[in-house]
């Protein structure tokens, strides 16, 4: 066990891995001598050499498309997109290509790979550095899609998400790197070392991609979240005394529909929350869900808290931001109706 | 032609709403002057509400049932005459604002209408532009679709970037589900949780009253208790079962299950039961029938009235009303004595006032004017109000004793029992006597039990020595 | 690798990573660079045939020789007052730089890139073009604005994202938008303004417009497809465009090759899309001037799109969130055979008795004195710490000429909720 945060729980399992199965390799820009912009990747290229770890052309296209050769041949590519809002370019490899090469082949080729990208806002990183894509890709029949909210499950889902035989986007939120930012951006920044996450396995563990964790038990209500707003959501009902059962859903696709189902036919009531534009977000795909499975247990509308249908905006990041106030007010509507 | 309103006037002592318990007309009846629209009933009395105009009726405030405010638009008729624009405007914002909505063919009539809400008031912009939205997803051909779109957008524009921007009481978007006016308010409005129960229970939501925007949980208890008795019972016999039937509790229904809601919620009751030997009154009273005159029968009711209105003259803290959310209690110098009547439609209380100041033939006629106002509906509202005692009583279905519940707010209630022939020992000998009890039920939180078991004691020498009770 | 298949007997393939010279802790060496003499390249007509150019694209077109004397074919023979305007501007772009990577370093604004080392670039490309022309910049050619006297201190604002800022803090500091100057509203994602230049001179080209653009481009990014679309549409539609690869040599840690820099030049590209190219000194203010006036001259005459490699070296970070000492040898700039841009011009104007140290010492100081009153002023209006850009519900205009019913919703809430916060 070690105190790690969040770039050395992912660094670590990344070592884990490249010592473990010499198929694993890593590419993408920055990622080589330098060990990535956020310092994920820092001594990868030392430790495993620069035939294992190395710098990629600014190409997403490229970046995608040589780990889906890679994983055709058989090793397993960590492909990291600097930054999620860069990703684009590599889109139609990502959906045309790496989401369909198994049911197209009838599962002559796999891929099995794994796309990092850090993403979503907090940073003051504009419209370009803030975006969160996630549902853009969980809605590509054939991709696995992951976003860890701390330090141990970080490293236990990218463990597994490198171990699956399927293409896999990581999306990390880069606001949590360092500490669990809850949104209350007044306030100081925790480190990561005072939260129980923190605490790591140095070895090998694997979190399975598609189980959600109910990090915080309440009967009143239940808010459906991932990445930073978990923090946002376990803070906001602490702020505000709701009692509110919080589920950290850790995969979006696969989604742990049992976990989502038991809390809200307990609470009848349900918010989502999520960072990223509102409209055919994902929080749209789970109050579907939610509506179609636990309808005659709603005791109120799903409410969605999210991000404007804007881009991210640079001053008014924190506006944009769906922080504690957003969500106390939805919370306190919901619990109302 | 000219849209004339007619508002729900205050039909009580300063009532808030009034419950439709009977429409006379219908949207598209021609009525006349003085005509009966509808019967509203209060808390005491059921009113019948007339035309002031004549007129075609274009819209009506609800349905059977349902609550309407005082000073809310109970029907809308449309007049013979001249309408001003103004007024035009004001009418129609007051519906828009209130409880029925213009239906679109009004809408396309007076444009100069839409014009000038769009111009001002921002909520009718939106409401409007929801409904052109609703308007289109109907699907309409041609022409009017593109008036609509034209509509919508220059709605849009006063909405727009030009410097017009919401302020923070624009909470549209707080409220993504508000219900919809008009027409769509008639449908009933759940959650799927409660209509899961509901369906679970087997009760249409269309019958459940709701206590606010929609229907609750709260509301399907209320439901469930008012209805709990009207549950049927099994068909006997080879027959095929009988069905549920469902009946909504309106009216006085709803008044009686509310009053006595209210009173078994609130009051903690406790009831003290006497046996009284009324052979002696019984003779008196017979005596007294057989040389009558022109003065209606006499019943055993007037002697008991008479001989509790006496009684109670020394009971002040019986002879009460206690207003619980003051805390205050209100000793009654008169006794008006109240008598729960059975009527068609089901329980009321008519009052006979200063009843210890009358007479037994006084009584008697009393008696029969106010139950037959009452069964008949015509009671006055003066009749059915202010009583500070009430007396139950189902005559030879009295039962042997009862568990009456207070008409709050006054302290106490007796029920009279059945008179019944017993063999009773009287100084050592076995006689045959008449015997009654009388069920008393009393507040216990202002009445205590040694007052109730004196009064029922007094009682006691005035029913049983009627020569004390004619000189009293 | 544990798939290598062991049955054939052939030699075991191994992957070959391009590695810089020199990392952190090495002496800083650039002996490899080859630098033709200035004044040695030929100078074809621009309306030669684009192969006639593609001798050059391995090449060096340089002005300036080590004494500061323009030779050679390439001297646009600019006149005193033109040349110390540009050296003016190359200046001015030097002293905000700094002054706001400072502010950024004083928690004024987010973020921060300064361009030096490679001004001349910018500042006198923009000099060569037409006031009118379209410009498709990266976020490292703050050079065309104040060559074209956009005002310093509405640039503050955009990098404060104050009340003062134009496009109403919504970009990051640095990512400028001017149409009336004529540069294009920088993104953050690279190389996707390249073949949208190259759409504008198409543009341009369609309507019967004189107006040519000019887009920009770093070495990294012509890795990315977009800089292969720019190029393939450029040469079929023969697009009135110059297309500039800025070659600072450097992608934050990445350097050049990584983007294909050890086997060819980016000016050589242009041979396989069989367009005019050429390569430059992008520290010789007098080689980009004419660089880009032939390449214009060419644009103009309908004959197409020249792609242009500025080699010059990104002396600084990439950002303010960058510290190069981590990838490269400290100080690698200073050691840049080709000098620096401010430097070099300078002393071609000293040369000529057209400048000397004092005039240079109080444009300095004079030009720092309007940065800093231009900061001032700046300031007054906020920055992004103590007062940002904050109408709230003007951050749902302009997501469409005209707000859906969807955003008007989603900004009352915003300002219901600003409301809450404020309670």
């Amino acid at each position: 066990m070690s105190v790690m945060n969040m770039i050395q729980a992912l660094n670590s399992a990344h070592k884990v891995m490249m010592e473990r199965d010499p198929s694993t390799v890593v590419l993408g820009e920055d990622v080589g001598y330098f060990g990535g912009v956020f310092r994920v990747t820092e001594g990868l290229q030392r430790d495993y050499g620069k035939q294992r770890c190395f710098d990629a052309p600014i190409s997403e296209t490229g970046i995608v498309a040589v780990a889906i050769g890679m994983a055709a041949y058989g090793l397993k590519p960590i492909a990291e997109i600097q930054f999620a809002d860069y990703i684009y370019p590599g889109f139609d490899q990502i959906v045309s290509e790496a989401a369909r090469i198994r049911y197209r082949s009838a599962g002559e080729w796999s891929l099995p790979m794994v796309i990092r990208s850090p993403y979503g806002g907090g940073i003051f990183g504009g419209q370009t550095h803030s975006q969160s894509p996630e549902a853009l890709f969980a809605h590509i029949a054939g991709i696995k899609t992951v976003i860890p909210s701390n330090p141990y499950d970080a490293k236990g889902l990218l463990i597994a998400a490198i171990e699956d035989p399927d293409p896999v986007v990581f999306f990390e939120p880069k606001r949590i790197y360092n500490g669990p930012f809850d949104g209350f951006y007044e306030r100081p920044v925790t480190p990561w070392a005072k939260h129980p996450a923190a605490e790591v396995p140095d070895g090998h563990y694997r979190i399975p991609l598609g189980k959600a964790a109910v990090v915080r038990e309440g009967g009143e209500v239940t808010i459906l979240a991932y990445g930073t707003m978990v923090h946002v959501a376990l803070a906001t009902a602490e702020a505000n005394g709701v009692d509110a059962e919080v589920i950290d859903l850790r995969s979006i696709v696969p989604v742990d529909i049992e976990t989502i189902e038991q809390s809200v036919r307990k609470t009848g009531r349900c918010v989502v929350l999520h960072e990223a534009t509102r409209t055919a977000g994902f929080g749209a795909e789970l109050a579907a869900l939610v509506q179609e499975r636990c309808f005659y247990h709603l005791e109120a509308p799903v409410a969605r808290v999210t991000g404007w249908d804007t881009p991210y905006p640079h001053s008014m990041e924190w506006a944009y931001f769906p922080g504690p106030v957003r969500l106390g007010l939805a919370l306190k509507k919901t619990l109302e109706d | 032609m000219a849209r004339y309103e007619f508002k729900l006037p205050d039909i009580g002592e300063g009532i808030a709403e009034a419950e439709i318990v009977q429409w006379h007309v219908k949207v598209g009846d021609q009525v006349t002057e003085d005509q009966q629209l509808a019967d509203m009933m209060t808390d005491k009395a059921t009113v019948e509400m007339e035309s002031p105009v004549a007129g075609k009726v274009l819209e009506v405030a609800g349905e059977v049932g349902d609550q309407i405010p005082i000073g809310s638009v109970l029907v809308v008729i449309e007049t013979e005459g001249e309408a001003s624009a103004e007024k035009a405007r004001h009418d129609s914002a007051a519906l828009a604002d209130g409880m029925v909505e213009p239906t679109e063919a009004q809408e396309e009539a007076v444009p100069s209408l839409a014009e000038g809400r769009r111009g001002g008031d921002r909520r009718q912009d939106e409401r409007r532009s929801e409904q052109d939205r609703r308007g289109e997803e109907r699907a309409e051909p041609g022409r009017r679709q593109s008036e609509r779109r034209e509509g919508e957008r220059r709605s849009d524009e006063a909405l727009g970037a030009n410097g017009k921007r919401p302020s923070p009481g624009d909470l549209v978007g707080l409220n993504p589900q508000p219900e919809p006016p008009g027409k769509e308010r008639l449908q009933v409005l759940a959650s799927p949780a409660v209509r899961a129960r509901a369906r679970d229970l087997g009760i249409d939501l269309a019958q459940v009253k709701s206590a606010g925007d929609r229907l609750r949980h709260a509301d399907l208890d209320a439901y469930l208790l008012y209805n709990g008795g009207a549950v049927g019972s099994a068909s006997r016999g080879g027959a095929a079962p009988r069905r549920d039937e469902i009946v909504k509790v309106v009216g006085l229904r709803r008044r009686i299950a509310e009053n006595m809601q209210e009173a078994k919620r609130r009051i903690p009751h406790f009831t003290l039961v006497e046996e009284y030997d009324v052979t002696s009154l019984e003779q008196t009273r017979q005596m007294m029938n057989a040389d009558r005159g022109s003065h209606p029968k006499l019943t055993l009711l007037p002697f008991l009235i008479a001989a509790m209105a006496r009684t109670l003259g020394d009971y002040p803290q019986i002879n009460a009303t206690y207003d619980d959310d003051a805390q205050i209690i209100t000793r009654s110098g008169a006794v008006h004595m109240g008598m729960a009547t059975q009527t068609p439609n089901g329980l009321m209380v008519p009052v006979i006032r200063n009843a210890e100041r009358r007479t037994l033939w006084d009584l008697a006629s009393e008696i029969l004017r106010l139950s037959d106002a009452a069964r008949t509906g015509k009671a006055a509202r003066e009749d059915l109000s202010g009583s500070t005692f009430t007396i139950s009583s189902l005559g030879p279905m009295g039962g042997i004793t009862s568990t009456p519940v207070i008409n709050r707010p006054e302290v106490a209630i007796v029920a009279v029992n059945k008179v019944e022939e017993k063999p009773v020992v009287v100084d050592g000998d076995l006689e045959i006597r008449k015997r009654m009890n009388l069920s008393l039920s009393c507040d216990h939180r202002v009445v205590d039990g040694w007052d109730a078991a004196n009064f029922m004691q007094d009682l006691k020498k005035l029913i049983e020595n009627p020569l004390k009770l004619l000189s009293a | 690798m544990s798939r290598r298949t062991e049955r054939l007997n052939r030699p075991a393939l191994s992957l070959h990573v391009p590695e810089p010279g020199a990392r952190p802790g090495d002496e800083v060496d650039f002996s490899h660079i080859e630098i033709p003499p200035a004044g040695s390249v030929r100078r074809p007509d621009p309306h030669a045939a684009a192969s006639e150019t593609h001798d050059l694209v391995t090449t060096l077109v340089r002005v300036l020789d080590d004494e500061g004397k323009a030779v050679g074919p390439w001297d646009p023979k600019l006149d005193p007052d033109t040349l110390r305007r540009i050296l003016r501007d190359m200046l001015l772009v030097r002293v905000f730089d700094d002054r706001m990577y400072r502010a950024q370093r004083q928690g004024k604004t987010s973020f921060y890139m300064k361009s030096s080392g490679e001004e001349a670039v910018a500042v006198a490309g923009t000099h060569a073009l037409d006031r009118d022309d379209m410009t498709f910049p990266t976020y490292r050619q703050q050079g065309i604005l104040i060559a074209r006297d956009y005002p310093l201190v509405t640039m503050m604002c955009q990098v404060y994202s104050n009340r003062g800022d134009p496009l109403k803090g919504r970009q990051l500091p640095i990512m400028y938008a001017s149409k009336a100057h004529g540069f294009f509203t920088i993104s953050g994602n690279l190389a996707t303004q390249y073949p949208q230049a190259v759409g504008w001179a198409m543009a341009s080209a369609i309507a019967g417009d004189s107006r040519i653009a000019s887009a920009y481009i770093g070495d990294g990014s012509t890795a990315e497809g977009d800089f292969h679309a720019a190029c393939t549409f450029a040469g079929v539609y023969r697009a009135p465009v110059i297309l500039n690869v800025v070659n600072n040599q450097w992608a934050i840690s990445t350097f050049s090759g990584i983007a294909g820099a050890e086997l060819t030049t980016f000016a050589a590209r242009a041979v396989g899309y069989g367009i005019a190219g050429l390569r430059v000194d992008g520290n010789d203010a007098l080689a980009v001037y004419a660089a880009t006036l032939w390449a214009a001259d060419r644009a103009r005459a309908n004959l197409g799109p020249t792609l242009i490699e500025f080699f010059t070296y990104r002396v600084e970070g990439h950002s303010t969130s960058d510290d190069p000492s981590v990838y490269r040898p400290q100080n690698a700039g200073a050691h840049w055979p080709l000098g620096d841009p401010i430097e070099r011009l300078k002393q071609h104007l000293a040369l000529h008795g057209e400048w000397d140290e004092a005039r240079h010492e109080a444009l300095v100081a004079e030009l720092d004195g309007e940065v800093r009153a231009a900061q001032k002023e700046a300031e007054r209006q906020g920055t992004l710490q103590s007062d940002p850009f904050q109408d709230i519900p003007s951050m749902f205009e302009e997501v469409f000429a005209e707000l859906p019913w969807h955003l008007r919703e989603q900004q009352a809430q915003a300002v219901a909720e600003a409301e809450a916060k404020r309670k």
